[in-house]
């Protein structure tokens, strides 16, 4: 039984990820790059974090202090990487195969957005992947079976809020539209804010309210790539 | 190399038992039963046993079972005489309550809790009956509630639980019909035994080695027996008398790893036997030997539990006139060869009563036989005691099968004058042999502990009895009389003539041996008798385990029993300890001991050890299937430990399947509709193209149509850049 908890929630975690991998990034070996580069972007800034967090002893113990810097210092990072891409991007034209790398401003942004999330959503889930190998699953004396699936939907949410805050991010500094940058910010805040709910249980409460930023961020990121309802309308227009 | 995993199902009649094996479907079970109705289930789990993960046994309370022996009904059948039958003609056998477990290929693993860890029963209990009402209070709202406060959450929980099945029960092992697909409280069982197979492969395993690195999978079960003489022996002493040969057994077995106290089953005789030697070198001193024609010979065999390992060596031996080592003796040496059986079973049937009949069994009525069960018989009388010879070829299980398998043709006209000293007739009185409940209860042990002198002064039986200290019907004066009365006939069989001075075995000595065999290693007569070392190591104040353990580590229980002949039986020397240490007198060994005041003594002694290992791990070429010797292996394994807890019910695996499944789906299509559509999608600003997602290999064509715009908008941005 709890083997399967263990497929189950890696399929939901990283399904999701993996399909747009697979549909996107895969066949092109500079996208490749760029979302390794923001993946290894994210470990560094985790790595900051650790160490600020191991620094302040006293407030070790204190979820959310740690939580605090480690959002303003991935913050931080995805800024660097920002820059790092506007910095490489004509060099990555140049290497690219198919020149139409320049094309698409956004799209870097959705790449290493990707790559940034995937590893955060690792390192979210791992430990918790390890443990539901078994034998036992929570529950002797307090502790629902729903843990597992919990973390793995907050795990695809914030690998999916990661992709579309890289998306809103770039395109606000490129537009200099900082009222987008600033919902990145705040909406992570939010978002890990209501995760911390989860000590307590109350998954629904941090779920719902996650995957309703999730859906707006979600909007936000469509349009900031350029999306329009009337584009959308066309499109579905020509389908049917 | 996980161990056994199972959902927890307390056994409280037999029904449960048949419904886990019949009609449980959330299997496989880990069946928790009490030690009462163990032996009514067991059967029944051995014979079906696919829905049994592995039973965990309890002890409740002080009741115990009526019989609970995991030795077969027939111990040790292989390596009896063939003349013997087990069951007899009549249909009884010895071990009428045997289950034979510790004998069977047993499925899955058992593992037993004493009373003194019942707590650990109570968490499991309470993990069964009631965790779910416990985490509905830990969670502090009731589950599906309408309450305002809570709602979302209880709806939330509602729907996820209701997805899975229709109610929240309040007890998920309880209610047997719905067990499938919930939480359910569980257990696992480790024991990881090396891949050992049998003694004969896994001993040819463990000879291999793989890559240089020696792996070892079992090794032969065996230890050490304890010899002792009454007058030195030796091949420096040229007669050697002729001899009388006692013997009895030390060691037992459980079924369990680390219980095995075997009271009646061996500690009974094996105490018996020491105060006995004890008794009759104080009736005949080690100066007095050159007055007497024959001697004694004083043995104590281990590993008897498994196919006579002790006996069967020193038979084997015997044959070849190599046993002991120092001082062998040919079999027809053996005027004598008696006994001591298993003699405590009925000790709690005469309890409050001062008999205890005995019978000794004789295969033969051979002249040394017949003077001797007189003389014990009269000897016997003197203290109220019966003795009842049975004369059959139907020998009870006891280390004179090896010596009658082994030494029947090897002696004058293949006579073997054998007497075997029991408690019991056609059956055991001992119900619990050779278990965990073969304990100081079972016997009606109640320490005394009464001070002993100076210089290791035991109070004599009499005065016990006179100030009200002990009672006539207690174990330690049965013991210790029945010691007595074997020591006299003894002297009468040495000395030609009845005892005529007062030396008797102390009731009080009993007491103290009995002690340190079945409540604490931690005892008087220990600490005496161990090495004088600069360090006092007091063992833990638990009985020894008595089981023989593999043969390359020397167990303790004969090394105690050795030690206690030598304190208690050798002669003290004024000696200092390198004085002591280089003594070397043809017939004796000495031993520099903690002694009494704990300033050290040197003790000069008969008392020796020869090795209790099968002959057939000796011999080169020995047929392991041949039956002929015991092959008793114990294989390699790793430590033990069992845990409780509650394996998910599946429910929270298939939301996180269906949610999982349905994610990647929706994503593939809609990045897959996203990177067909951008074009349309994505109306490019004038300073950038947004290409969400794109690169199917169908694109590339189309792609190749817009390079153009593409360079002009590179172009484009660029400018861009350099107006910012």
């Amino acid at each position: 039984m709890t083997l399967a908890e263990f497929f189950s929630c890696s399929l939901l975690a990283f399904g999701a990820p993996l399909a747009m991998f697979a549909l996107t990034i895969a066949n092109d070996p500079v996208r490749i790059i760029i979302m390794i580069a923001a993946a290894f972007a994210w470990l560094l800034s985790f790595l900051v974090s650790s160490l600020v967090w191991f620094t302040v002893v006293p407030l070790r113990s204190h979820l959310a202090f740690g939580m605090v810097f480690a959002v303003i210092i991935q913050e931080a990072f995805r800024y660097g990487t920002y820059r790092l891409l506007r910095k490489t991007e004509a060099g990555l034209k140049e290497i690219s195969e198919n020149h139409n790398l320049s094309s698409n401003k956004m799209e870097m942004a959705y790449v290493s957005g990707l790559g940034f999330g995937t590893m955060s959503g690792a390192f979210a889930l791992v430990n918790v992947l390890a443990d539901s190998v078994g034998p036992g699953t929570l529950g002797l004396y307090s502790g629902t079976e729903f843990f597992f699936v919990t973390s793995a939907a907050m795990t695809l949410c914030m690998i999916l809020l990661n992709t579309f805050w890289s998306i809103i991010f770039f395109s606000g500094l490129d537009d200099k539209n900082y009222l987008k940058v600033t919902w990145v910010i705040g909406s992570h805040f939010l978002v890990s804010g209501l995760s911390l709910l989860n000590r307590n249980q109350w998954y629904a409460a941090t779920i719902l309210p996650s995957y309703l930023v999730l859906l707006a961020t979600a909007v936000i990121a469509f349009r900031s790539a350029g999306g329009t309802t009337k584009g959308l309308m066309q499109t579905l227009a020509a389908r049917s | 190399m996980n161990g056994a995993v199972g959902v927890v199902q307390m056994i409280s009649n037999i029904s449960d038992a048949a419904w886990l094996v019949n009609n449980a479907t959330a299997g496989p079970y880990m069946a928790v039963v009490n030690t009462a109705l163990f032996l009514d289930v067991i059967d029944l789990f051995m014979f079906m046993p696919n829905n049994v993960a592995g039973i965990l046994v309890y002890q409740n309370g002080t009741a115990r079972p009526k019989t609970f022996s995991q030795e077969s009904t027939c111990p040790n059948e292989v390596s009896s005489d063939p003349v013997s039958q087990c069951p007899s003609s009549s249909g009884m056998s010895w071990n009428m309550g045997g289950t034979g477990l510790l004998r069977r290929n047993i499925p899955f693993p058992i593992f037993y809790l004493p009373q003194t860890r019942i707590e650990e029963i109570d968490k499991i209990n309470n993990c069964f009956q009631r965790y779910n009402l416990d985490r509905a209070n830990q969670n502090g709202k009731p589950l599906c509630s309408i309450q305002l406060k809570s709602r979302i959450v209880s709806l939330f929980r509602c729907f996820c639980l209701n997805t899975m099945h229709a109610h929240y029960p309040e007890r998920y092992n309880l209610d047997r019909a719905y067990q499938n697909g919930r939480p359910l409280c569980s257990i696992q069982l480790k024991s990881f035994m090396f891949a050992a197979v049998n003694s004969e492969v896994c001993l040819r395993r463990s000879t291999t080695s793989a890559l240089l690195t020696p792996t070892k999978v079992c090794d032969p079960l065996g230890d050490q027996n304890v010899y002792f003489s009454l007058f030195p022996r030796g091949k420096e002493i040229l007669k050697n008398k002729p001899i009388t040969l006692v013997t009895a057994r030390i060691d037992t077995a459980s079924l369990f790893d680390g219980l095995a106290p075997g009271a009646a089953s061996s500690v009974v005789g094996m105490v018996t036997l020491l105060m006995s030697a004890v008794t009759l070198t104080k009736m005949m001193p080690v100066s007095d030997s050159h007055l007497y024609d024959s001697n004694v010979v004083w043995n104590l065999f281990n590993g008897e539990t498994f196919d006579y390992i002790g006996s069967q060596r020193v038979a084997y031996e015997m044959k070849f006139g190599s046993w002991p080592s120092f001082a062998p003796l040919d079999s027809s040496d053996v005027k004598l060869h008696i006994e001591l059986g298993q003699i405590g079973g009925s000790l709690n049937l005469y309890s409050e009563n001062t008999s205890w009949p005995l019978y000794a069994y004789a295969a033969d009525s051979y002249t040394p036989v017949t003077e001797f069960l007189n003389e014990m018989l009269m000897n016997a009388k003197q203290f109220n005691m019966t003795l009842l010879p049975v004369f059959t070829k139907n020998l009870p299980p006891s280390s004179l099968h090896s010596f009658r398998r082994i030494l029947k043709n090897e002696t004058e006209n293949g006579e073997l004058p054998e007497v075997l000293l029991v408690d019991y007739k056609d059956t055991f009185t001992n119900s619990y042999y050779e278990s965990v409940f073969d304990d100081a209860d079972n016997i009606g042990f109640v320490y005394r502990n009464i001070s002993v002198g100076p210089d290791g002064q035991f109070v004599p039986t009499s005065d016990l009895l006179a100030n009200g200290t002990m009672r006539e019907w207690d174990v330690q004066v049965k013991i210790s009389r029945l010691a007595t009365a074997l020591a006299l006939t003894m002297y009468q069989r040495v000395a030609g003539k009845p005892y005529a001075a007062d030396i008797a075995a102390s009731a009080h000595l009993a007491d103290e041996m009995l002690y340190c065999f079945l409540r604490s290693q931690a005892c008087r007569l220990l600490l005496a008798a161990d090495y004088a070392t600069s360090a006092v190591e007091v063992p833990t104040a638990s009985a020894p385990p008595l089981y023989v353990g593999v043969a390359a580590l020397s167990n303790t229980p004969a090394i105690f029993a050795g030690h206690l002949l030598v304190l208690l039986a050798g002669t003290q020397l004024s000696l200092n300890k390198t004085a002591c240490d280089s003594l070397d007198k043809p017939g004796f060994s000495y031993y520099w001991l903690r002694g009494w005041n704990h300033t050290g003594v040197c003790m000069q002694t008969t008392m020796n050890f020869t090795q209790a290992v099968s002959p057939a791990f000796l011999l080169q070429d020995y047929d392991m299937s041949s039956g002929m010797y015991s092959t008793w292996t114990e294989s390699v394994w790793a430590a033990m430990w069992a845990r409780v807890f509650v394996s998910g019910g599946g429910g929270g695996a298939r939301v996180a399947a269906c949610a999982g499944a349905a994610a990647t789906l929706a994503a593939a299509l809609l990045t897959y509709w996203l990177s067909k559509h951008a074009d349309v999608l994505f109306k490019q600003p004038a300073d950038s193209i947004v290409n969400d997602a794109a690169s199917g290999r169908k694109n590339k064509f189309r792609r190749a149509a817009r390079i153009g715009r593409v360079q002009r908008t590179a172009l484009l941005k660029r400018a861009n850049l350099k107006r910012y």
